[in-house]
C-alpha cells in the first residue's frame, strides 16, 4: 500500500488523489497510512498535509490529556493514548464491516467478541487510572469516558447472544462493572480477601444494566478504599515500635477504637449545623491529646499480646466497609 | 559634610534640662524595655546670641536613657523624613563598675531614605539588630540617636515610636517545672510513639471514608424489585 511515487515536485494533485482512493478503501489502517506517507518537500504542502490529516487536533488532544494526567512516564502515556485511539478507530471500522452480518454463534465470533470486550475493559481502566479521585473534575470526566466505553454496543446490537454486551442505551453490564471494580481494587494494592466484602456490597448481577450513578459510586468507592487501605498499612507501620516486631494489641485496638468512635460520631445528619458539630466532635476524638490518653490507658489495662499487619488491615477495612451501603 | 556636622556637634551641642521630659515606659518584653526618651534636640549654627535664630544644620539628636546594664537585642522605630541615622552607645563594662561609662559608635550613618530629597523610605519602619552594630551592645546605660537630613525640602524630621528590645534571658525554672522534671524521672515515658502523626493519619482515613459516604448519598439505584433476594431461583422453586 505504501506507494513511494511522491518524488515529483509538482505532483501534489496526483498524490492527493492517491490518498483519497486509499482512504475510502481501507478501514482501520487509513489513519496510519495517511500520516506515514511522505509528502512533497515544499513548505506550503507540508502545512496542507498536516492540516488535512488532522494532526493538529490529535496532538492538541494528546497534550491536554497529558496535562490532566501528569504521568510519570510521558512516553508510555502517549504510546497508550495513541494506541487506544487507534484501537477505537479499528473497532468502529470493524463494526461497520460487521453490519450486514447477523450473528451466527460461531466460536470464532465469540472469541473475537470476548477479546474486544477485554480490550474495552483495558482501555476503560487506563482512563480511570489517569487522575486521582481527589481531582474531582478530572476524575469525573474520566469516569464518564470509561462508562461510555464500556457501554458501547454496535449499531444493531448482537442479536441472539447468550450474554449481551450491554442493554442498548441502558448502561454497563453487571459483569463488566464487577470486573472493573475488581481490577481497580487489585491495582490499588488491596488483596482480594480484603476487598471481597466491599465488592459484595457493591455487587450488581451480571444480567443487570448498571446506570451511570451506580457505576460512578462504585468506581469512586474502590479508588478511595485502596487509598484507605494504603493509609492503614502505613498506620500499622507507625504504631509498630521498629525494633519490637509486631505492634502491641492494646495500642492497635486503641487506635482503631478512636477511629471507630470518630466514624460513629460523624454519621449522617440532616441539618448542616448538626453535621458540622458532629465533625468537630469526631476530630476531637482523634486529636493527639485524646490519642495519647487512650493509648496510655490501653497500655496500662489493655489486652496483652500482639496484632499482626493482616489483622490490623482487616479490622480497618471492616470499619470502612460497614459504612458502605449495599447497592439496591 | 560629616566633619562639619561633627564640629558643630562638639561646639554647639546644648542640653536643655529645663524642658519637660516625655516618658515612654513599657512593661513587658514585647513592648520593649522601659526607657526614657528625651525630646529631640536640633542643632543650629550661626546663632551665637539669642537674638538671631541659627540656621538649622539638619542634624538632630535624641537621647534615650535606659536602666543601667541592659543588653540590647533590637532597636525599632518609625522614620519621619530622616535621611541617615547614627547610633552611639554609652557602655559600662560589667567588671568595671567604678569606671566612667564610655561612649562608642555602634552604627554610623545608616541610610534610611535612598534619596534625601524624595519620599522613598520617608515613613518606613526600621529595625537595627545587634548583629548590625559594630560594638556589642552589652551593659548599655544610654543610647544616642543622631539623625541627619541634609535636604532642605522637608520642614522637620525625626523618628517616632522608638522601642528598645532587650535580649531575652533564659527564664529561671519555676517550682512547677522542677516538679514536672522530677515526675518525668519517676515515671519515664513508656511510649515514644509519635502521636501527632498517628492522629494525622487517622484523620486522613476518616476523611477518605467521609468522601465515600458523601458520594453514596448521591448515587442512583440499580432499580431492583426483589426484596432480600426473593427472586433467587432456589427460593422461588420452594414456594
Amino acid at each position: 500500500m505504501f506507494n513511494p511515487v511522491a518524488e515529483t515536485r509538482d505532483g501534489t494533485s496526483t498524490n492527493m488523489a492517491d490518498r483519497e482512493k486509499r482512504r475510502s478503501a481501507g478501514s482501520g489502517s487509513c489513519l496510519a497510512a495517511t500520516v506515514a506517507e511522505p509528502g512533497p518537500a515544499t513548505k506550503g504542502s507540508d502545512r496542507e498535509f498536516l492540516s488535512q490529516a488532522g494532526v493538529g487536533e490529535l496532538l492538541r488532544g494528546a497534550l491536554l490529556k497529558m496535562v490532566e494526567a501528569r504521568p510519570d512516564d510521558p512516553v508510555g502515556f502517549l504510546a497508550d493514548h495513541f494506541g487506544s485511539l487507534a484501537a477505537a478507530v479499528v473497532e468502529s471500522g470493524s463494526e461497520d464491516l460487521k453490519e450486514p452480518r447477523l450473528s451466527d454463534g460461531s466460536s470464532g465470533d465469540e472469541g473475537a467478541r470476548g477479546a474486544r470486550a477485554q480490550q474495552r475493559l483495558n482501555r476503560a481502566l487506563w482512563h480511570l487510572r489517569l487522575a486521582h479521585h481527589s481531582q474531582r473534575s478530572a476524575f469525573g470526566n474520566n469516569v464518564r469516558v470509561a462508562y461510555d466505553l464500556l457501554s458501547l454496543t454496535g449499531p444493531f446490537g448482537h442479536a441472539g447472544d447468550s450474554s449481551p454486551a450491554g442493554a442498548p442505551g441502558g448502561g454497563v453490564s453487571g459483569a463488566l462493572y464487577t470486573q472493573t471494580l475488581r481490577c481497580l481494587c487489585g491495582e490499588g494494592g488491596v488483596p482480594a480477601s480484603t476487598s471481597a466484602p466491599l465488592l459484595c456490597r457493591l455487587h450488581c448481577h451480571d444480567h443487570e444494566a448498571v446506570p451511570y450513578g451506580v457505576f460512578r459510586h462504585g468506581v469512586l468507592t474502590c479508588a478511595v478504599f485502596s487509598d484507605y487501605i494504603r493509609q492503614a498499612q502505613r498506620l500499622y507501620a507507625q504504631v509498630c515500635q521498629p525494633d519490637e516486631g509486631p505492634a502491641s494489641r492494646a495500642a492497635c485496638l486503641a487506635v482503631l477504637g478512636a477511629l471507630r468512635e470518630a466514624l460513629e460520631t460523624s454519621r449522617d445528619a440532616d441539618s448542616p449545623s448538626v453535621k458540622a458539630l458532629r465533625r468537630l466532635e469526631a476530630s476531637a476524638k482523634m486529636s493527639p491529646h485524646q490519642l495519647a490518653r487512650v493509648m496510655t490507658e490501653a497500655q496500662a489495662r489493655g489486652p496483652a499480646g500482639h496484632m499482626d499487619a493482616k489483622e490490623f488491615e482487616n479490622a480497618a477495612a471492616e470499619l470502612f466497609i460497614a459504612r458502605v451501603k449495599v447497592v439496591s | 559634610m560629616c566633619t562639619c556636622h561633627t564640629f558643630i556637634f562638639l561646639c554647639y551641642y546644648e542640653y536643655n534640662c529645663d524642658r519637660e521630659q516625655s516618658k515612654m515606659s513599657a512593661d513587658d518584653v514585647t513592648k520593649g524595655v522601659a526607657c526614657t526618651l528625651k525630646p529631640p534636640v536640633f542643632l543650629h549654627f550661626g546663632g551665637g546670641d539669642s537674638k538671631t535664630q541659627g540656621c538649622c544644620s539638619g542634624v538632630c539628636v535624641i537621647d534615650v536613657a535606659l536602666p543601667p546594664g541592659k543588653t540590647i537585642e533590637t532597636i525599632t522605630f518609625k522614620n519621619f523624613y530622616t535621611a541617615l541615622v547614627s547610633v552611639r552607645l554609652q557602655r559600662r563594662s560589667p567588671g568595671q563598675e567604678g569606671a566612667a561609662a564610655k561612649w562608642c559608635t555602634a552604627l554610623r550613618d545608616r541610610p534610611l531614605m535612598t534619596n534625601p530629597h524624595t519620599e522613598a523610605g520617608a515613613q518606613d519602619y526600621y529595625s537595627i539588630d545587634r548583629k548590625q552594630m559594630q560594638v556589642e551592645p552589652d551593659g548599655v546605660s544610654s543610647i544616642r540617636l543622631i539623625l541627619k537630613q541634609p535636604s532642605s525640602a522637608w520642614l522637620t524630621f525625626s523618628v517616632q515610636d522608638v522601642r528598645i528590645f532587650p535580649r531575652m534571658q533564659p527564664v529561671r525554672k519555676g517550682r512547677i517545672d522542677e516538679l514536672s522534671d522530677w515526675l518525668l524521672l519517676v515515671f519515664p515515658p513508656q511510649d515514644p510513639l509519635d502521636v501527632a502523626s498517628v492522629s494525622c493519619r487517622l484523620q486522613q482515613m476518616w476523611a477518605l471514608s467521609q468522601v465515600m459516604q458523601s458520594s453514596q448519598s448521591h448515587a442512583a439505584s440499580v432499580g431492583r424489585f426483589d426484596v432480600d433476594g426473593c427472586y433467587d431461583i432456589n427460593l422461588l422453586s420452594l414456594t
